[in-house]
């Protein structure tokens, strides 16, 4: 049982001390790769002189803000294209037209609109946030029980009392993988758009590190950026399981 | 039947229109600046003077040209590499919670570390390319793999199928859809990250082209290069459709 | 000495030898016993009806019959040899047909596997492809899907690309458990008129004791927890059988009685 538990841990140790090794014996010098040790004593100090932590602040900020404002854009027009059949099919083309459209497109366009910062920063991550939200919503609110919306038809519920009493609990489980998958782009969205061109948040601390040819910080900022990463999706996905139970999570494999 | 789905699906296509007609409406009343947002007549105007100087043509070939090399590459490898892992119990053991590790890591992040390997060069986008695009493509393929029906390789075993051919004939097959799901994920990705290098390092394509419009705030040509950049995602997630209904046509059977 | 006398020697003879032998064949799986020291003849070109309650290790046995279990102690022989691995000349026809047919793969291209394995050359493959489709009652359904056929269609088709191996020996682990009553019936003739013309032997796992009385020329009651034999019955019905006519015979109705009694003795 042990051996099953440290079998996953023995590829990256074995890796790490290989790297620290090869880069101790060949007294490596580059732009590129760092022992780990460096790297690891870079974060430490990235970490006490408090740069990563602003940056992570800043880049969470960017990532919450517009996963709140995507994903309720997605939310509602989910649920509207959801319970509505016609509404959807003529909605159709226009979605179909506006969703292919890469997020990172749009990053000139809310440059000149809103220049560098928070905002277009959002903007872009909102937008990228949209869809998984609209299409997942829609096809949760679809496919709930047929005989729950008779009861509630039944019941003489009011459109607005329906949609908040039966159609959002009944597809509450799926709307938020759908969220969790929504926050996993989100952050990668906010990530990107910092290293593209936007100089805030750990992305520009990336950035800045390959400038300064600083491999041991730039590696130090990935790893973290990674941390966070596997942070935030553990985070949800233990929130998910807390509120929804383990069949939750069956079936939201690729 | 089939009449009412074509009816709905004009009627869909004259909401879009409308919509474009509100777009137009803004434009002219200036409610927002023309210096941000053209008019779709001047979008239009735009795109076509772009591909009639073949200025356009030549930026869309680049960012096809970087999408599809990166992400056949990152096909090729991420199904090699997923079909030895995913075999295998031991490599699934050992390596697949590491891969999983890695999942939720913005893989842009490569960036920096690519441009301090390869320099802005076309090598450097091609890696981050296919670095992003692999991921899904190979997860997809440990999870088919090992999601194989137990009692196929029963089957294969007392038909005395080679190591070989029951990876042929058996496991690819069986793991196809999520294969396919897989890279058509690693697609959006794949013209992201290409648009993402292509700004960062000047190469030639759409990306380059949207950042020098919005610099010089010409405002046409940067939607005329949004507005392929959405058309390049729909076309070949349309490709890609045809592909998975050719392949999966067994699949439609069962339905 | 007069022909009759000297087949019925013959018979007499071929019913001395064994084709598969498990002699004090043990398994054990995750520390638990599933089968113990069992002992089991089964003779060249006989038809073995093997029943027992659910969980007693039918199918256990028959997986060891087939290469696909190892016995953790004792040898189970295939022709005086150990069997370590599947062999060509033994099939099995898995009960979970659903399961056991490629989804992606036509009727035609299931069959096809099997000749691929034996590297049939491609331009048999056809002919031969149609010959064992007519021969399971499938002919015009070469280009359906598994999952555009009945559970009784799809089982045949099992059953067709196990023949397409041309094996010696058939092995059916409760291939009509998941069928209606009709299906049933007119697929046990067909396996029967199938494997006695070609003096195929058969091992044929069933929980239904009239089906094993039926089809058999000799049914074996397991015992359970672990496996072991606990009745053995010879039938001697007249064959061809008859759905009506067998089932109605005195011999067939002694057998049935007999074999009830064992399973009900063993459920406490
Ligand atoms: N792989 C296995 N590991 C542990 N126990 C098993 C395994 N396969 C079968 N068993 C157990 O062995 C017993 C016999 O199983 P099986 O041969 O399938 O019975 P039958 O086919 O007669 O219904 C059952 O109690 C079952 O739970
Ligand atoms: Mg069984």
């Amino acid at each position: 049982m042990s051996l099953d538990r440290t079998k996953p841990l023995l590829l990256p140790l074995a890796l790490m001390l290989a790297l620290e090794l090869w880069a101790r014996l060949t007294q490596l010098q580059s732009d590129s790769l760092a022992p780990p040790s460096a790297i690891f004593a870079a974060l430490a100090a990235a970490l006490a002189d408090l740069s990563i932590p602003i940056a992570t602040r800043d880049t969470l900020f960017a990532t919450f803000a517009g996963l709140a404002i995507g994903s309720a854009i997605g939310l509602a027009l989910g649920i509207a294209l959801g319970v509505s059949r016609p509404l959807d099919r003529l909605m159709e083309v226009t979605v179909e037209a506006i969703r292919p459209i890469p997020s990172i497109a749009l990053l000139p366009i809310a440059l000149i609109a809103l220049g560098f910062g928070y905002r277009m920063e959002i903007v872009i991550v909102a937008f990228a946030c949209v869809w998984p939200m609209l299409i997942m919503t829609r096809s949760a609110v679809r496919s709930i029980e047929p005989r729950l919306m008779e009861v509630s038809r039944a019941l003489r519920l009011s459109a607005p009392q329906r949609i908040a009493k039966v159609v959002i609990p009944a597809a509450l489980p799926r709307i938020f993988v759908a969220f969790r998958l929504s926050a996993g782009i989100a952050l990668i969205v906010a990530v990107t758009v910092e290293i593209a061109i936007n100089p805030i948040g750990l992305g520009a601390g990336i950035m800045l590190a390959q400038q300064a040819l600083r491999a041991d910080l730039m590696l130090a900022y990935l790893v973290w950026i990674g941390a966070i990463g596997y942070a935030l999706n553990m985070l949800l996905i233990v929130a998910q399981r807390r509120l929804f139970g383990r069949a939750a999570l069956a079936g939201d494999h690729p | 039947m089939k009449r009412a789905a074509i009816l709905w699906r004009v009627a869909s296509v004259l909401v879009a229109a409308g919509f474009i007609a509100a777009w137009q409406l803004i434009a002219n009343l200036k409610l927002v600046s023309p210096v941000f947002l053209p008019g779709p007549d001047r979008a239009w105007a735009a795109l076509v003077r772009g591909f009639s100087s073949g200025d356009l043509a030549g930026k869309l070939i680049g960012t096809l040209e970087h999408m599809a090399y990166g992400w056949f590459a990152a096909s090729i490898a991420g199904i090699g590499l997923g079909a030895l892992i995913g075999s295998s119990k031991m490599m699934r053991a050992y390596v697949a919670p590491s891969l999983e590790f890695l999942r939720p890591l913005p893989v842009s992040a490569i960036i920096p570390v690519a441009i301090a390997m390869l320099g802005l060069t076309q090598g450097m986008a091609l890696f981050v390319i296919a670095f992003g695009a692999i991921w899904p493509i190979m997860l997809a393929t440990i999870h088919g793999f090992a999601a194989v029906e137990p009692r196929l390789y029963e089957v294969a075993r007392s038909l005395q199928m080679s190591r070989a051919a029951i990876i042929a004939k058996i496991a690819l097959p069986s793991a196809l859809p999520d294969i396919l799901a897989g890279m058509r994920l690693s697609l959006t990705v794949a013209l992201i990250l290409s648009v993402v290098c292509e700004i960062l390092a000047g190469l030639d394509g759409l990306g380059h082209w949207v950042l020098l419009s919005a610099r010089a705030f010409r405002s046409a040509d940067l939607f005329a290069g949004v507005i392929l950049l959405g058309a390049t995602g729909y076309v070949t997630s349309i490709a890609m459709s045809l592909l998975e209904q050719r392949l999966l046509a067994w699949q439609a059977a069962a339905r | 000495m007069s022909v009759v006398a000297r087949l019925d020697e013959a018979r007499a003879a071929r019913r001395q030898k064994t084709l598969i032998a498990f002699n004090a064949a043990t398994l054990r799986l995750g520390g638990k016993t599933i089968i113990e020291n069992l002992d089991l003849q089964v003779r060249p070109g006989e038809f073995l009806c093997i029943v027992g309650a659910s969980g007693c290790g039918k199918t256990t046995a028959l997986r060891l019959a087939a290469g696909l279990y190892r016995p953790t102690s004792g040898a189970v022989t295939f022709d005086g040899e150990p069997i370590t691995e599947p062999r060509r000349e033994v099939a099995i026809v898995f009960q979970d047909y659903g399961k056991a047919l490629l989804p992606w793969r036509t009727a035609a291209g299931n069959i096809s596997l099997a000749l691929e394995a034996s590297r049939v050359p491609v331009r048999e493959r056809g002919a031969r492809i149609e010959a064992l489709l007519r021969k399971v009652g499938l002919p015009g359904h070469a280009d359906k899907y598994p999952t555009e056929m009945s559970g009784g269609m799809q089982q045949r088709l099992q059953i067709a690309r196990c023949l397409a191996q041309e094996p010696s020996t058939l092995l059916m682990d409760e291939p009509f458990g998941a069928l209606d009553a009709m299906t049933r019936q007119g697929l046990q003739d067909e396996v029967l008129s199938l494997t006695q013309a070609s003096q195929t032997t058969v091992v044929f796992v069933t929980h239904d004791l009239d089906e094993a009385i039926y089809l058999g020329d000799r049914v074996i009651g397991l015992l359970p927890h672990p496996g072991r034999i606990g009745i053995e019955l010879d039938v001697d019905l007249p064959r061809p059988r008859d759905q009506l006519a067998t089932r109605e015979h005195p011999e067939f109705l002694r057998l049935r009685r007999q074999l009830f009694d064992f399973i009900k003795a063993t459920e406490h």
